[in-house]
């Protein structure tokens, strides 16, 4: 018995590590009040997301559920543990590069990131509804925080409360949801309500597609697809830019990781072949293709009209959510493999765009497109790094962005069956360009209005050049994260 | 094997890098290594075109590796006869455009820079065999060419950027549906260029578009032809030629019009004749249409310009209307013109240019009637007759006056489609264009040169030694090629024979 909840337990180490480095920084911030404004709380905050890193590879190398079937350690988990830590780290150096972040509450923000963190590897890792749920609202309270982060500003505020609002309301229909599911199918485990779903023989009641709709309601939430997309403009406007920067990356890849795994686990069995087959009677193709659909549509068509960069990027960030969703639509390793790809290409590239926003955003205090205006010139690295981060996001060849769309593209074409879904996809990054490149015309095409001498601290150019170098390298060579996706894709449980 | 085609390729690349890490403060260091890096390109292609066995179909100069192997990407170059004249004309022009951008004084790295990837793109796009590294290179010329239109260009810069970035990119993706298409509905899945277009795979395939079951290979013939077409331009996609030709800097025009309209035709020869030889003889007649169309409506529009570069520039939509007609008519003399055609409206058109290029630079005007109605230039022939000269070549190549370039290839492919007897009234049409052709250039002409000298222009300066170096080759070609095509025709003959077999 003890034996087996000490393998457990070792099976959680990557969230044990970021939960001893959390109690570090509050130990060291009672006894050396000054800590609170230097560097040390990034230091410890990328450290403790290494040393997850590095114990997320170690541990647990073959797939298990554990603690009772609440939780599983599987390929999945693996890869989105990784993404977490990576994109957690990141964010964290950045906001110690940004102005938007005081000194004073350096300490609270780094605090805040590893508990977000945690949270993240909680959706990932949950097999059981309740698990999930709790992993949900330990990001989303977190989150609440986080956006109203610039307590004297009127528009983090209202990011905040906003959030809070949606947020609620999201995960009151979502647990209600699970609540439905639970007392139709006697299980939160996701293999048992799956079991009970087979059972049925494709005898679905009302009920069941109740739950359905709820549950999708909260998880869109969390990856901002339509029609629960609202809040994300306004709270990435209102944020402060590191912040809307992680929001745009990790807690959004944590709801894909829980929406994959139920949909994959829940709603689907495994086929001998190692795909997936949804249970008879619950046949959601086109229903998620639909909704695929219409969240690039609106995350597209919203974003031309818009001036302030932060926002066209979150409408962005909500078509690349559409694009993402196009993978799930065929339910087989080509399409996964293409999420697992967009989802590392997306990192890079999004954190980089959001990332030059936040460097603008600190010399010029305001971020529409005009405060673009002549960048490209004053800072050549910037300027540079900017193009490759958008040309990617738009899915130009030589750059990530472009790869993930020809997988996903590829996946769908490959079933045959929705070639409306490719086309408009294919349609819909022309649309994408026609905003994308107005951030670029900003900065290279028009000339600065008065000669200004900019530089680029080193600080800044270490990690932008460090996220275009993968945003180059994989769009020109991606055999190993194929490789990396087949492996965990073979591990899925 | 010594790698010529790569070299040849990522050359102007090292170029690029050598630039961007070059100071900032010495502009003539910078366009010192572009002349270097497109010089020994330049110098390659001429060997290249010496030891290029014309007697065979088959590709040469193969270089061929795995590059992805889990979706069976490779790194295959390779030309043959269709793409010899194609690499040619793209590293003599831009050997030629960077000699005439020397004025540029604005931001000259990231103008070289950008020029010389260009190049690289250009390269790859005529050598690649692989449909994914093709497809590689297509799109990243978009890059350079935006920042190059949208930068040095003239007042409408941004939008005619823009305009021309969207208009590609829509044909782009159009063609990387096909590319996917292709690659899954093939047996073995493959990119390969050469592989696809062994055995008709794609005949008799059907795929499901909202419920209609739609035949696979007219779909990917018409998705290809759509990314193709755009490029070109053939009607009614034209619409962002007159805009990124006119905004562009006097050298992007060149390339624009010297190389990256003859990838349309170029990506058709390649991609949809061979691989899909059914579909294209379904959509022979719709072509000939479209040739036609292309020919009379660039004649017509040329002829109603006030500006000069339009005129050239619409006169590049009536000529390569041409190149569509021979290709469409499926004989061994169309065929061969067409490809002609793309080679020599490679060099007048880029002739043309580069003179209005000079002009511009002189009196930064370019009216032949100006907006409020009075004579933007007249009689200048008597103050710059070597430059009047030099225009007369390149617009009697351009018109198809016997004996220069132009009217060998736009002869030939009059000849091949009239001898196929579907297309005869298409032919009668069609060569009302060469009539409006001389109209429009011969009145221009007129406006511009002959007739009374306007004042304004009478100290106006005659092309300088830098001018004429970049356009000397370019006459040498028109004047040899008009008297004696063979060293062209001989290069693609087999080639063409070879392909078409497929339509006997």
């Amino acid at each position: 018995m003890l034996g087996e909840t000490l393998h457990n337990i070792k099976l959680l180490a990557p969230e044990v590590c970021l939960t001893l480095f959390l109690c570090l920084l509050f130990v060291v911030d009672g006894i050396l009040p000054k800590m609170r404004t230097n560097r040390f709380s990034m230091i410890t905050t990328v450290v403790g997301c290494l040393a997850a890193l590095v114990l997320t590879c170690k541990v647990g190398q073959t797939p298990e559920a554990y603690f009772g079937g609440m939780v599983v350690n599987d390929g999945l988990t693996k890869f989105f543990r990784y993404f977490f830590y990576f994109t957690a780290a990141v964010s964290c150096y950045l906001a110690f590069g940004s102005n938007e972040i005081e000194k004073q509450s350096r300490m609270e923000f780094s605090l805040l990131l590893l508990c977000t963190t945690i949270g993240m590897g909680i959706m990932a890792t949950a097999s059981n509804l309740l698990v999930l749920y709790m992993g949900i609202e330990m990001v989303s309270i977190i989150s609440f925080v986080m956006a109203g982060f610039k307590r004297d500003n009127l528009r983090s505020n209202e990011a905040s409360f906003k959030y809070l609002v949606f947020g609620g309301v999201a995960s009151g229909l979502m647990i209600y949801g699970f609540s439905l599911m639970y007392g139709l199918t006697g299980s939160l485990n996701y293999p048992q309500i799956a079991a009970y779903l087979t059972s049925t023989q494709g005898n679905l009641g009302l009920v069941f597609w109740l739950a359905l709709v709820l549950i999708y309601g909260g998880l869109a939430y969390k990856i901002s697809a339509f029609p629960m997309h609202f809040w994300a403009p306004d709270v990435y406007e209102g944020a402060p830019t590191p912040v809307a920067t992680f929001f745009s990356v990790g807690p959004k890849a944590a709801g894909f990781a829980a929406f994959i795994r139920i949909f994959l686990t829940v709603f689907s069995v495994k086929t001998a072949e190692g795909n997936w087959q949804m249970i008879n009677g619950i046949s959601l193709a086109h229903v998620i293709a639909i909704i695929s659909a219409l969240t690039m549509l609106v995350g597209n068509l919203s974003a031309i009209g818009q001036t302030n960069v932060k926002r066209i990027l979150a409408f962005s960030s909500i078509a690349h959510v559409g694009y993402m969703l196009m993978g799930l639509v065929t339910l087989d390793r080509s399409g996964l493999t293409a999420i697992i790809f967009y989802l590392i290409a997306y990192c890079a590239m999004n954190l980089g765009a959001f990332w030059v926003v936040s460097v603008v955003s600190n010399i010029r205090g305001r971020e529409d497109l005009d405060a673009f205006r002549g960048l490209g010139w004053s800072m050549p690295v910037l300027g540079t790094c900017m193009a490759v981060f958008i040309f990617s996001l738009t899915g130009i060849p030589m750059f990530s962005g472009f790869i993930g769309k020809f997988l996903i593209f590829g996946s769908v074409i490959k079933s045959g069956g929705f070639l409306w879904l490719a086309l408009l996809g294919v349609l819909n990054s022309v649309v994408s360009l026609y905003y994308y490149v107005k951030i670029l015309k900003s900065m290279w095409l028009d000339k600065p209005e008065s000669q200004e001498s900019l530089s680029l601290s080193f600080y800044h150019a270490v990690g932008l050049v460090g996220l275009a170098i993968p945003t180059i390298v994989l769009g020109l060579y991606f055999t190993p994260i194929l490789e990396f996706a087949e492996r965990t894709l073979s591990n899925i449980l | 094997m010594f790698p010529i085609l790569s070299v040849m390729t990522y050359i102007p690349l090292l170029g690029m890098i050598a630039i961007l890490a070059a100071p900032r403060n010495n502009p003539n260091l910078v366009r010192w290594i572009s002349v270097v890096a497109t010089a020994v390109p330049l110098a390659l292609g001429i060997y290249l075109y010496m030891s290029f066995d014309r007697t065979t179909p088959a590709m040469q100069f193969v270089e061929q590796f795995d590059w992805i192997k889990p979706f069976n990407i490779q790194y295959y170059m390779g030309i043959d006869g269709l793409s010899v004249p194609m690499v040619l004309l793209t590293l003599l022009l831009s050997f030629l455009c960077v000699i005439a951008s020397w004025g540029i004084e604005d931001g000259v790295k990231g103008y070289y820079a950008m020029f010389l990837f260009l190049e690289t793109g250009m390269m790859g796009v005529f050598c690649a065999l692989d449909f994914f590294l093709f497809f590689l290179f297509w799109e990243i010329m978009l890059l350079p060419m935006y920042f190059l239109i949208g930068i040095w260009g003239g007042k409408e810069k941004v939008y005619a950027a823009i305009k021309f970035f969207l208009y590609t990119l829509f044909g782009s993706v159009l063609m990387l549906l096909v590319m996917v298409g292709m690659y899954y509905y093939s047996e073995p899945h493959t990119f390969n260029l050469l592989q696809l277009a062994q055995g008709h795979q794609f005949v008799g395939k059907t795929v499901a578009l909202f419920g209609y079951q739609l035949p696979v290979d007219k779909l990917f013939w018409i998705g290809l032809f759509i990314g193709f077409a755009i490029k070109v331009p053939i009607w009614p996609f034209h619409t962002w030629l007159p805009w990124a030709h006119v905004e562009a800097p006097t050298a992007v025009s060149v390339i624009l019009a010297g190389v990256l309209l003859k990838m349309g035709t170029y990506g058709i020869l390649r991609m949809n004749y061979p691989i899909l030889p059914e579909a294209t003889l379904w959509a022979s007649n719709f072509m000939m249409i479209l040739g036609v169309i292309n020919i009379l409506y660039g004649a017509f529009c040329a002829m109603a310009q006030k500006d000069l570069k339009k005129l050239v520039a619409y006169s590049s939509v009536s000529h390569m209307g041409y190149v569509i007609l021979g290709m469409a008519s499926f004989t061994t003399a169309g065929v061969n013109g067409a490809v002609l055609q793309m080679f020599n409206h490679g060099t007048s058109t880029a002739m043309l240019f580069l003179l209005v290029g000079v002009i511009y630079d002189r009196v930064h005007h370019r009216w032949i009637v100006k907006p409020d109605g009075s004579k933007g230039f007249g009689g200048i022939a008597s103050v710059v007759p070597v430059y009047t000269g030099i225009m007369a070549i390149g617009l009697f190549a351009s018109l198809g006056l016997p004996g220069l370039s132009g009217f060998i290839s736009e002869a030939l492919v009059f000849l091949g489609a009239f001898s196929n007897p579907k297309f005869q009234t298409y032919v009668v049409i069609g060569s009302l264009g060469i009539l409006l052709g001389a109209a429009y250039l011969l009145w221009m002409f007129m406006r511009v040169f002959l007739g009374p000298l306007n004042e304004e222009h009478k100290d106006l300066e005659d092309i300088n030694w830098r001018e004429i170096l970049t356009l000397a080759p370019l006459c040498v070609l028109v004047i040899v090629l008009g008297v004696y095509p063979m060293p062209v025709l001989n290069l693609m003959g087999s080639t063409i024979a070879k392909l078409l077999t497929l339509f006997s």
